[in-house]
């Protein structure tokens, strides 16, 4: 039995980095509770978030945590890019269309982006120090991802509940036909969605790029990580995201003090497949 | 003088065609009925009117402009708005929220505030419940949402598919009666009833639909004292 301060620790380690396994997860649910698409570009969209804070940081001299709101701007942008060119066309078609549709913009980011900047591991070195409560050390940088996560969430509840194109957005997410008769310009509506989703992911990439090295492949493992905190919180629920996010955050910091780290993901996965047997809807429930 | 004209409208789903060159006009002002059998392509008429579904001949025309190949949010836009069948709440947001979303024409936003009064005033029940999600009313209070919602666009030209559908009897009276409240302050109205026999009482205008085609149209006291539409559609 390893000693309780060390288990404590890795367990707040863990639930600090789950917050952003949140709010990565939290982009890919969006998505889903609009328009009903899995985007299967999710992880490479988080990888291009970790990219652009690195180029910022390190070609601009950029402070990261200024770097991330012109990071987020530009997943917006891309966001908006790949809902018009592989999204719209094929939104009503079957499922399979869209996840194929995304699925090759997940191949063209992969591919292009070895090509530019190869699979050499790149790293933001960058630290804030230790915060230090009695016996525990938090990294700075993870305290303050675990926060800024928590502000993109609140950000995003206050705009669709408080706003009125966020209004629209639930609108449209629950009754498309009837939002377009009211009134509500649903195609705009759609890529905004979109766009605000790949936000959120490029929003985690830059915060994980803060933490951890990282290279082009980096992002698919965070899309994993994403898929098991949307059946842990229930596909198309941001709070749900937050939740199950925490919930393998807490995970991640609790196997590791009693098992080699390469249990991890073999309990993650086998938490999946669970849930998905005897919850199928998620610890929330679908909204 | 036609606020709405509707001319020669063809469509239908996938192969099947439904409607088969139907044309009608509406005058502003009036309220008309546009009646007929389970079928006969009332609601397919509505929707193709608001380009839910594609038009495949013929023209929509409105205050004059061609507006046929307008997106639906275009049209409500313009002051054209249809409460669809079976109410289509936004069913996970609140009453007010409801009627909120029904405001986004710019000419609504303007009169917001105004409208929310005089909807509220005209189904009181909705206030009570404004901060209720609009999927936990009753059906009847959904109905009631439905047309409030509507209303909230400040229509030039109103159309209803079905509003009576599924409401008790005397709830059917209450909506009839706002109906024909909504007539007499002027706005132009299209209604699409079940209850023929009320519909045509209250129209001056009506049109019989039958298989995609307008069989009969008069004026609605007429229309009402026709062998036809007596025997098949009052069950007199």
């Amino acid at each position: 039995m390893p000693p309780p301060d060390v288990i404590l620790a890795s367990v707040l380690d863990g639930l600090l980095l789950g917050f952003v396994y949140g709010l990565a997860a939290m982009g890919l649910t969006l998505i889903w509770g609009v328009m009903e698409v899995i985007n299967l570009a999710h992880g490479p969209v988080i990888t291009l978030g970790m990219f652009g804070l690195f180029f910022l940081f390190q070609e601009l001299g950029l402070h990261p945590y200024l770097a991330l709101p012109l990071v987020v701007v530009g997943g917006l942008l891309l966001g908006l890019l790949i809902y018009g060119v592989a999204v719209h066309r094929v939104l009503d078609a079957p499922h399979l269309s869209t996840l194929l549709a995304t699925f090759s913009v997940n191949m063209m980011i992969i591919g292009l982006g070895t090509a530019a900047f190869t699979t050499t591991p790149r790293n933001v070195d960058f630290s804030l120090g230790a915060v230090e409560i009695g016996p525990l050390r938090l990294l700075g940088t993870r305290v303050v991802a675990a926060l800024a996560a928590v502000l993109f969430t609140l950000a995003l509840y206050a705009f669709l509940y408080r706003t009125r194109t966020g209004k629209m957005v639930r609108a449209v997410a629950n009754n498309r036909a009837a939002a377009e008769l009211m009134g509500i310009p649903s195609t705009r509506i759609l890529a905004l969605s979109f766009g605000i989703g790949t936000l959120l992911a490029t929003g985690a990439g830059g915060l994980i790029a803060t933490l951890f090295p990282f290279n082009i492949f980096t992002g698919g493992v965070y899309e994993l990580k994403s898929f098991v905190i949307c059946v842990l919180g229930g596909l198309g629920n941001p709070t749900g995201a937050l939740l199950g996010g925490i919930i393998l955050g807490f995970i991640e910091g609790f196997i590791p003090p009693f098992l080699p780290v390469g249990w991890t993901p073999v309990i993650e996965f086998v938490l999946f497949v669970v849930i998905l047997l005897i919850r199928p809807s998620g610890l929330l429930g679908a909204r | 003088m036609v606020i709405l004209e509707v001319e020669n409208l063809a469509s239908g789903y996938g192969e099947v065609q439904i409607l088969w060159g139907v044309s009608l006009q509406l005058q502003p002002g009036q309220l008309t009925t546009l009646v007929g059998s389970n079928g006969a392509g009332k609601t397919t008429l509505l929707r193709t009117v608001m380009r839910l579904i594609r038009p495949w001949e013929g023209r929509v025309l409105f205050d004059g402009r061609d507006v046929t190949n307008l997106p639906p949010h275009a049209k409500a836009e313009m002051g054209l708005v249809l409460i669809p069948e079976g109410r289509q709440l936004f069913t996970e947001m609140t009453v007010e929220e409801n009627l909120e979303m029904g405001a986004i024409p710019s000419r609504a936003r303007i009169h917001f505030q105004r409208n929310l009064e005089w909807v509220y005033e005209l189904f009181p029940r909705l206030k009570e419940r404004r901060t209720q999600k609009a999927g936990t009313l009753s059906g009847g209070e959904q109905q009631m949402l439905a047309i409030a919602r509507g209303l909230m666009a400040d229509p030039v030209v109103l159309m209803l598919d079905e509003p009576s559908l599924g409401l008790a009897p005397l709830l059917v009276i209450n909506l009839f009666d706002v109906i024909r409240r909504l007539k007499e302050e002027g706005l132009t109205m299209l209604l699409v009833e079940q209850n023929v026999h009320l519909a045509l009482a209250i129209s001056d205008y009506a049109y019989v639909l039958s298989e995609g085609r307008i069989e009969i149209e008069g004026e609605a006291a007429t229309v009402r004292q026709m062998d036809q539409v007596r025997q098949a559609y009052l069950g007199l």
